[in-house]
Order: C-alpha cells, then sequence, then structure tokens
C-alpha cells in the first residue's frame, strides 16, 4: 500500500517535472525563433507567467460539462503523465509503461477537451475539433505503423524496455536503424504537436483559436497546463523510441530539447495546410515509406 | 441445483406465448413479462452455468441434443443478458408497435433461438435453431420505420443459412453420417476448406461483415429502438459463434504462409475482416441517422472480432472473445442512450437534434462511457480487447492488417463523437427546451448497470480473462492467458532482462482516477467561475439570435468526407449489377422454359425425341 502511494507520488513528480520543464523549454524556444527573426522576444518564463495570470482570474462558465471537460482532459494527460519514464531508470511504474497506454489514455484526455469545447455552444470550436481529430486521424496510422515495426523488431511494447535495446547494442538507435521509419515519425510528431503546416485545427485569423475560443480564466489556464504536458508526453515518447532513450537526466534533458528546438524551427519557416491537405499528405507519402520501412525490416530482416 | 438447458428452452417459449396471451388483453403488461421472462432465463443461465448445475439431457423435446460447452455458456450469458437488459425498455416502446403481444412474444422466441443454437450439440438442430432466431427476428424489424429493411435482411440470412446447411451437410457425410458438433474439427482435405468457406460465409452475413454487410445498416437504422440494441449487442453474436466453430476450431486451412506464419485460409478472413473495419468507419464517418451510424460502427467492430480469431494465438482469440463482451455491452449502452434520446425527441438524425445534455445528462453519461469503451479507450472494456488484439496482429507482423486496425481504431474516435458533439452537446434547440425531460428510472436502471460493467471490464479483465481460459481447455485448444496478479501479460520479450510487456488495467484506473482527483483540486481552490448562457459566445462580432445558426452539426466532417464520397457506392452497385443479372439470367430462362409460344414448345418436345433417341442409340 505505501509502496503504491509513493509511487503514485512519484508519477505526480514526473508529471509536474514535466510541465516545469516543457513550460521553459516552450519560452527558451519562442526565444529562439525571436531571435531569427532579428525580434527580442519575450523572457523565457514568460509562459508561466501567463498560466499563472490566466489561473488566478475570474472566469466565465458554459455549464457543467465544459466544466467537467476540462477537468477530464487535465485529468487524463495528467495520468498518462504519470507512466512515463524518464530515463532508463527513472519511472514511476515499472514494467507497466506499455507503449499503448501512451497512445490511449492520452485519447481520454483529448476525448475531455473535445466534449468541452463542444459544450460550449461554438461553432468554432465544433469546427476545431472536427479538424483536430480528422488530423489525428491521419498521423497517427502512419506513425503506429512505425512503432509497430519497433514493437516487432524489439519484442516489447514497454517503452523502457525499447530504450534499454537501444541502449544495451541489440539495436542501433531507431532513427539509424529505420531510417524511412523516422522521418516519418517527425512528420507525425509535428502532426502530434500541432506545429505548421499541420496546425489547421488551432488557426486562430481562421477560426479563432478553434477548440479554445471560448475558453478564459482557470479553465483556460489549465488548458494550457494540458497542452504543456501533452507536448513532454508526445516528446518523450519520441526520444524514448528513436534517440534510445536516456541514462542519464541530463541525456534527456539534452536529446529533448534538441528534439524540440529542431521541429520548432523547421515549423517556423512553413504554411499551413488546409484540411483535406493535412490528411491528402500524411496518406500519400508518409504511409508509404511507413510500410516500406515496415517490410524491409520486418520481411527482409535488413535493420542497419 | 441441477436444471436441464430444455427447461429454459421451454420456459423461455412459455414465457413468450403468456406474453402474447397477456399482451392481447393488455399492451404494456405483456411487455413486461418479457422483462421477467428475460430476467429469469438470464439469472437462471449465468447461476447454474457458474456453480455447473447445467445439463444437457432431455426429457421432453426427446428428439433435441444439448451439450453444455464452456464457449456455449459464454455466448449464452452474454446474450441473454443483453435481452435482459433491453428488455427494459419494452414497456416504453410497446405503443408505437401496430402488433404489441406479437412483438413481446417474437422477443422472447428469438431468445429461445439463440439459447438453442448455443448449447446444440447436434449441427442439425444448430441449424433449426439458427433459422428460429430468422425467422422470430425477421417479424420484429417491420414493427420500426421501414418494412423494406425485412426483406434486405431476410435475402441474407437466406443466403448465410443455406451456407450453413450446406457445410452440415459436408460434415455430416465426412463424418460417416454423424451430426455431431466435435465433427467440424474433424473434416479434411477439400471438404475442410469447402466447409470452412461455407461457415465463414454464414459468420459473415450474421456478423455483417463486409462484403455481406449490406443488411446490417439497413435493419439497425429501421427496426424499433430496443430490437437494434438488441440485434447490435446479441443476434449479431450468433455470427461471431459461428465465426470461433469456423475459423478457431476447424484450426488453419490451407498451406503456411512463411513470412508471416499463417494459414492461408486464415488469411483471407483477417483480410476480409480488415476491410470490414474500413469500410464500417469511413461509412460511420459521413452518417447523419445517429442509428445508423452506430450500426456502420457495429460492423467495424465485428471487423476486429474476426481479425482476433484469425490470427490463431492466445492474444488473438482471446482478445476476439473480450471483444465480443465488449462490444456487447458499449453497443447496446449506446443503442438503449439513442433510443431515450428517440422516445422523447422523435428523431435520431443529428442534424435536427443539439443539447439534450442539458435535459437528460444521466443518458449523456451513459453514451458517453459507451463510447469510450467502443472507442478502445481505458479504462473501458474496449481498450483490453483492442490492445490484445493489436498485441497479435504486431506479434504476427502484418503490417497492412495493422494499419487497418489503427485506421478503424482512431476512426472509431471521429464517428463516435459525432453523435456526442452534434446530438448532445452544442446548442440547446428551442423545441427540446420543453419537451425533453430525462428518461425514466426503469429506462435508466438497465443503462446504467451495463455502463458500470463496461467500466468493470475494464478495470478487472481477471474474470472474463479466467472464463476465456475455461473455454480455450474445453475447445482442447493450446492457448492461454497469464494473469499476472491484476495485470494481463502480452507478448513475450525476446530480450534479456525485459520481462514481458504488462498491461495493468486496475492500475491504469487507479492513476487515471489520480489524474482526474489533481485536476479536481486545481479546478476547485480556483476562483468560481460566473455561468452565462450558451448564446453568449464569441461570434467574431456579428449579432446572431437564432440557436442553429451557432450549431454546427450538418455535415460534420465534410472535408474528410469529401476525399472518398466518390468511392462509397462500390459494394452497393456491385449487389445491384448482381441482381440485374438474376434477372435477365431468369427471364433468359423463362423465354426458353416457361413460355406459351408453340415454336418454342415444338423446339423443346423435338430435343426431347432427340435426346430419347440418342440415348436409345448409344
Amino acid at each position: 500500500m505505501i509502496e503504491i502511494l509513493m509511487n503514485i507520488g512519484f508519477g505526480l513528480g514526473v508529471a509536474t517535472f514535466g510541465f516545469v520543464l516543457q513550460t521553459a523549454m516552450g519560452g527558451i524556444n519562442r526565444k529562439i525563433a525571436a531571435r531569427l527573426q532579428k525580434r527580442r522576444g519575450p523572457k523565457w518564463y514568460q509562459e508561466f507567467i501567463d498560466i499563472f495570470k490566466l489561473l488566478s482570474k475570474r472566469a466565465t462558465s458554459h455549464g457543467w460539462i465544459f466544466d467537467f471537460g476540462v477537468i477530464m482532459a487535465l485529468g487524463g494527460i495528467i495520468g498518462t503523465a504519470m507512466f512515463m519514464p524518464i530515463t532508463s531508470s527513472i519511472v514511476a511504474f515499472e514494467g507497466y509503461d506499455n507503449f499503448f497506454i501512451f497512445v490511449y489514455l492520452i485519447a481520454v484526455g483529448m476525448l475531455g477537451m473535445a466534449m468541452s469545447a463542444s459544450g460550449s455552444g461554438n461553432p468554432l470550436a465544433s469546427i476545431g475539433v472536427m479538424r483536430a481529430l480528422t488530423t489525428m486521424l491521419a498521423y497517427e496510422v502512419p506513425f503506429m505503423v512505425v512503432v509497430m515495426t519497433i514493437i516487432k523488431l524489439t519484442g516489447t511494447s514497454s517503452l523502457t524496455g525499447i530504450a534499454v535495446a537501444q541502449q544495451t547494442g541489440d539495436f542501433n538507435w531507431f532513427m539509424i536503424a529505420l531510417p524511412l521509419g523516422f522521418i516519418v515519425a517527425v512528420m507525425s510528431l509535428m502532426g502530434m504537436l500541432g506545429k505548421k503546416p499541420f496546425e489547421t485545427y488551432i488557426a486562430p485569423a481562421e477560426i479563432a483559436s478553434g477548440p479554445m475560443v471560448e475558453y478564459g480564466g482557470k479553465q483556460l489556464g489549465m488548458l494550457f497546463i494540458m497542452h504543456e504536458i501533452t507536448i513532454f508526453i508526445e516528446v518523450s515518447l519520441f526520444v524514448h523510441l528513436f534517440l534510445g532513450g536516456a541514462e542519464t537526466i541530463i541525456m534527456f534533458l539534452i536529446k529533448y530539447f534538441i528534439v524540440y528546438a529542431v521541429l520548432n524551427l523547421v515549423s517556423n519557416v512553413l504554411g499551413r495546410f488546409k484540411i483535406d491537405q493535412v490528411v491528402t499528405f500524411f496518406f500519400k507519402w508518409p504511409l508509404f515509406f511507413a510500410v516500406v520501412q515496415a517490410m524491409i525490416a520486418i520481411h527482409l530482416g535488413w535493420v542497419i | 441445483m441441477e436444471l436441464s438447458i430444455e427447461i429454459f428452452i421451454l420456459a423461455t417459449l412459455a414465457f413468450g406465448l403468456m406474453a402474447y396471451v397477456i399482451g392481447r388483453l393488455h399492451k404494456q403488461l405483456g411487455s413486461i413479462m418479457t422483462i421477467l421472462g428475460s430476467l429469469t432465463i438470464f439469472g437462471g443461465i449465468a447461476y447454474l452455468g457458474f456453480t455447473g448445475g447445467l445439463t444437457g439431457e432431455t426429457a421432453y423435446l426427446t428428439f433435441t441434443q444439448f451439450e453444455i460447452s464452456e464457449f456455449g455458456l459464454f455466448f449464452a450469458i452474454i446474450v441473454s443478458f443483453v435481452f435482459a437488459m433491453v428488455s427494459f425498455f419494452n414497456p416504453f416502446f410497446i405503443k408505437q408497435y401496430k402488433y404489441p403481444a406479437l412483438y413481446s412474444m417474437l422477443f422472447m422466441f428469438s431468445l429461445a433461438g439463440a439459447i438453442g443454437v448455443f448449447f446444440s450439440s447436434n449441427l442439425l438442430y444448430l441449424f433449426f435453431f439458427f433459422e428460429f432466431v430468422v425467422w422470430t427476428s425477421l417479424f420484429l424489424i417491420p414493427m420500426g420505420r421501414s418494412k423494406k429493411a425485412a426483406s434486405w435482411y431476410y435475402g441474407f440470412s437466406a443466403a448465410g443459412s443455406f451456407m450453413l446447411l450446406f457445410a452440415i451437410l459436408m460434415i455430416y457425410n465426412a463424418n460417416n453420417g454423424s451430426f455431431h458438433i466435435s465433427g467440424i474439427g474433424s473434416v479434411t482435405g477439400t471438404t475442410q476448406i469447402i466447409v470452412f468457406i461455407f461457415m465463414s460465409g454464414a459468420a459473415f452475413t450474421k456478423l455483417g461483415a463486409f462484403p455481406l454487410h449490406i443488411w446490417l445498416p439497413k435493419v439497425l437504422t429501421n427496426a424499433p429502438d430496443p430490437v437494434s440494441a438488441v440485434f447490435s449487442g446479441g443476434l449479431e453474436k450468433l455470427g461471431a459463434f459461428v465465426a470461433l466453430l469456423a475459423i478457431v476450431n476447424m484450426g488453419g486451412i490451407g498451406f503456411i504462409i512463411p513470412s508471416i506464419d499463417m494459414y492461408f485460409g486464415q488469411m483471407i478472413i483477417a483480410t476480409l475482416g480488415a476491410l470490414t473495419i474500413v469500410f464500417g468507419t469511413l461509412m460511420a464517418i459521413r452518417q447523419d441517422d445517429a442509428k445508423k451510424l452506430l450500426a456502420y460502427s457495429s460492423m467495424s467492430n465485428g471487423g476486429y472480432i474476426l481479425v482476433g480469431f484469425s490470427m490463431l494465438t492466445s492474444q488473438g482469440v482471446a482478445g476476439g472473445l473480450y471483444h465480443i463482451v465488449a462490444h456487447a455491452i458499449a453497443s447496446t449502452a449506446a443503442f438503449l442512450a439513442i433510443a431515450a434520446v428517440a422516445r422523447v425527441a422523435g428523431t435520431t438524425k443529428m442534424k435536427e437534434l443539439g443539447g439534450i445534455i442539458h435535459k437528460m445528462p444521466v443518458t449523456y453519461m451513459v453514451y458517453l462511457i459507451a463510447i469510450i469503451s467502443m472507442a478502445g479507450i481505458p479504462p473501458m472494456g474496449g481498450f483490453i480487447s483492442k490492445w490484445m488484439i493489436f498485441q497479435a496482429v504486431i506479434d504476427k507482423g502484418m503490417i497492412f492488417i495493422a494499419i487497418a486496425t489503427v485506421f478503424g481504431s482512431i476512426g472509431s474516435f471521429l464517428y463516435v463523437f459525432r453523435p456526442l458533439a452534434a446530438l448532445f452537446l452544442g446548442q440547446e434547440l428551442p423545441q427540446f427546451k420543453k419537451t425533453v425531460k430525462e428518461a425514466p428510472f426503469f429506462m435508466l436502471l438497465p443503462m446504467i448497470i451495463l455502463s458500470l460493467l463496461s467500466v468493470y471490464t475494464g478495470v478487472l479483465p481477471g474474470v472474463i480473462i479466467d472464463f476465456i481460459n475455461k473455454i480455450f481447455v474445453d475447445m482442447q485448444l493450446n492457448y492461454n492467458i497469464v494473469m499476472n496478479g491484476f495485470a494481463i501479460e502480452g507478448y513475450t520479450s525476446g530480450i534479456e532482462g525485459v520481462g514481458p510487456s504488462l498491461l495493468n488495467p486496475l492500475l491504469i484506473a487507479c492513476v487515471f482516477g489520480v489524474g482526474v482527483f489533481v485536476a479536481f483540486l486545481i479546478f476547485i481552490v480556483l476562483k468560481k467561475s460566473k455561468k452565462i448562457d450558451l448564446m453568449d459566445t464569441y461570434t467574431a462580432g456579428n449579432f446572431v439570435y437564432t440557436e442553429e445558426h451557432l450549431h454546427y452539426s450538418v455535415d460534420f466532417y465534410a472535408p474528410l468526407e469529401r476525399l472518398y464520397e466518390k468511392y462509397i457506392h462500390i459494394m452497393k452497385n456491385f449487389y445491384k449489377s448482381l441482381a440485374n443479372k438474376v434477372r435477365e439470367f431468369g427471364a433468359f430462362m423463362k423465354y426458353f422454359f416457361f413460355t406459351n409460344k408453340p415454336e418454342i414448345t415444338v423446339f423443346w418436345i423435338v430435343a426431347l425425341m432427340v435426346f430419347l433417341l440418342w440415348g436409345d442409340v448409344l
């Protein structure tokens, strides 16, 4: 009993760590992007200020489902983050960090947010949710094919298991071992994070921030926290799957920073797709490459 | 206590007759008999089944033979449970039907038929009960919106029944005149392949799998609302039962494909199952009628069952069986929730509905839990079955099947969200502000029980996994699912130092609970929000006073639908042109054989004479 409580406390620590890390990373990357555009940019802790300001303000609510959805969204994401390993040894629930938990438990959070947004009664929010779900259908399929290839090769769906398999030298880092799959995964990760060119569902100038349109005050603050933790989950998932995980926390921070910064730089020079372009894009080349990679790796056994 | 299964069948029939007689006198009382009857049958079978008190002896129906098998029991408990839950809705819907007494009787009779199918050890009587279900359920359908749906059902069911009968006769022939059910496993060679094809065909028609799915959406849309729930949760599972006999019990069919270690026959089934998933998902996304949407979702979930079975591994078959439980519970709950809305709102078209949640919050929660399970999201039952099927598919390294399963799984988020957003959420339309109110207690009761079971199967899978293991022993299959405490062991690892991948549903549920608790704490300690009206929203400076204009529900996924709308009629056109060809062939035959033109008659007389004389010469 005590042990389980300790683990849960540990898990909450991981979630908090993720929130702090990603919020700081987000601030730093805003600064980097600003310097590229010859601006000064905000302070690196600007995002913390924004979130705490929002949390302290009095907000409006559109009924119980509006609030309930927000709680379910943040709860689901915190729950998912609690399973996330940081290094191969720092993991709250050892042996239970099954890959599918991250894909499906994160969906509870997404569902909560979608529900809350639709419950606000604003059509722009519903359009945003529609676009978010459509984008999800697009990026998730190629990504899952690549991850299934990795699971088939390593023989485990435990995230630490996959990371350890890369560290002990059974496989190279999967970004090298499965080069085509890696390219696909990078594109899918951009879709997951809602970075340009796949930020169709936020599209501030077009549908007024999509799902977020009706929020303010503490609800918006909670959704910001949820958003930061979601990004933490997705980027760390990528680090563990393709970059060999991390032996130490420093390595984790470095890898995390590189992945996030590179994606941020790429997205800053791109425009935005229309929603049907997102779908046709993902179902054309990324899916094709993912299938080719899976064929090569599983049936021919060619893994670098 | 020991009771024979025939007592249950006779009791069900007796309840049906009583429901008819009482129903002639008083409509509601007759339908209340269906509640009592199906609850008694479910309680009896479940209690005696678990305590080992069921026997197959026959004293009255001496011409039939019954045997109590674990898998028969498994299906019988699920189906009778679905009937028992749905029967609570009958008294509230009985006034809509033209023949209320007949409805109550047929409702009970189809349950009797289903129990007969699951326990018959003689294949010929299995066929008899199979037909009994078709004939009783056939007359339930036209009491709903359309009579034409019944003819679609009859057409496809007839094809399925003939295939089943043909397969049974082949088995009879191969086993030297024995109709015993164990004969299915002992056919060999070409006969085995033919039997496999025909039995799978029968399973596909009942399950509504691609390419024999056309009847399913029509029936589930047009049947009376409780009957749709019975079909989706209960009677469709007859197809899964036949599929289990054909795909798993018969073993591998044809040659082994070496690179994926799959038998050719099973590979074909898996491919068709995958097509069922993709097709069902794409069609469900573009429906406007909530019942039709759920119908296509049933079809897509049937595909998961087929994919799971055809893997022929512990994870795959167990995943398929678990999916039967999870889907029966979730789908019944979803259909009942929609039925509850239809009863007060008078329609299931999503473009005409909106904001029902403000008057029917409990129904909304039931629907929410059902769709979480259907989409395979923890902590509900659907997650565990989908996880096991995923593990099995990856284990085999089948990429294209994996694409279909993932596509179906993510696609299900899209389509199950559609009724949530358009029907329950969004603006509260003025026409429903006064007329709509929460369903009465006896309608909420079965829905709440189903929701609790959805959660239970998703948090504590132990009981059902044990049952599935017993089925494996009973069917003499070399499969086993290992439970490690509360966790299920998946795929065993090939790497040293890494244990098998574990899934602990209880832990996931607890952690999710902790997450929600933390979020709730954050929410509650912060300043209280001001409640504002739904119409008080951001409209980019426009003044909008009508609720409809702020309710986004028509063509929800229009950009996505546009990408494939050209291709949706492929199967329908195929069947249409097939029907045309049959009609032409019939006209051709009629012209030559059934005509009153003298020259044709003379021609046949001459031809016959020539034939007879020729035969005489030779």
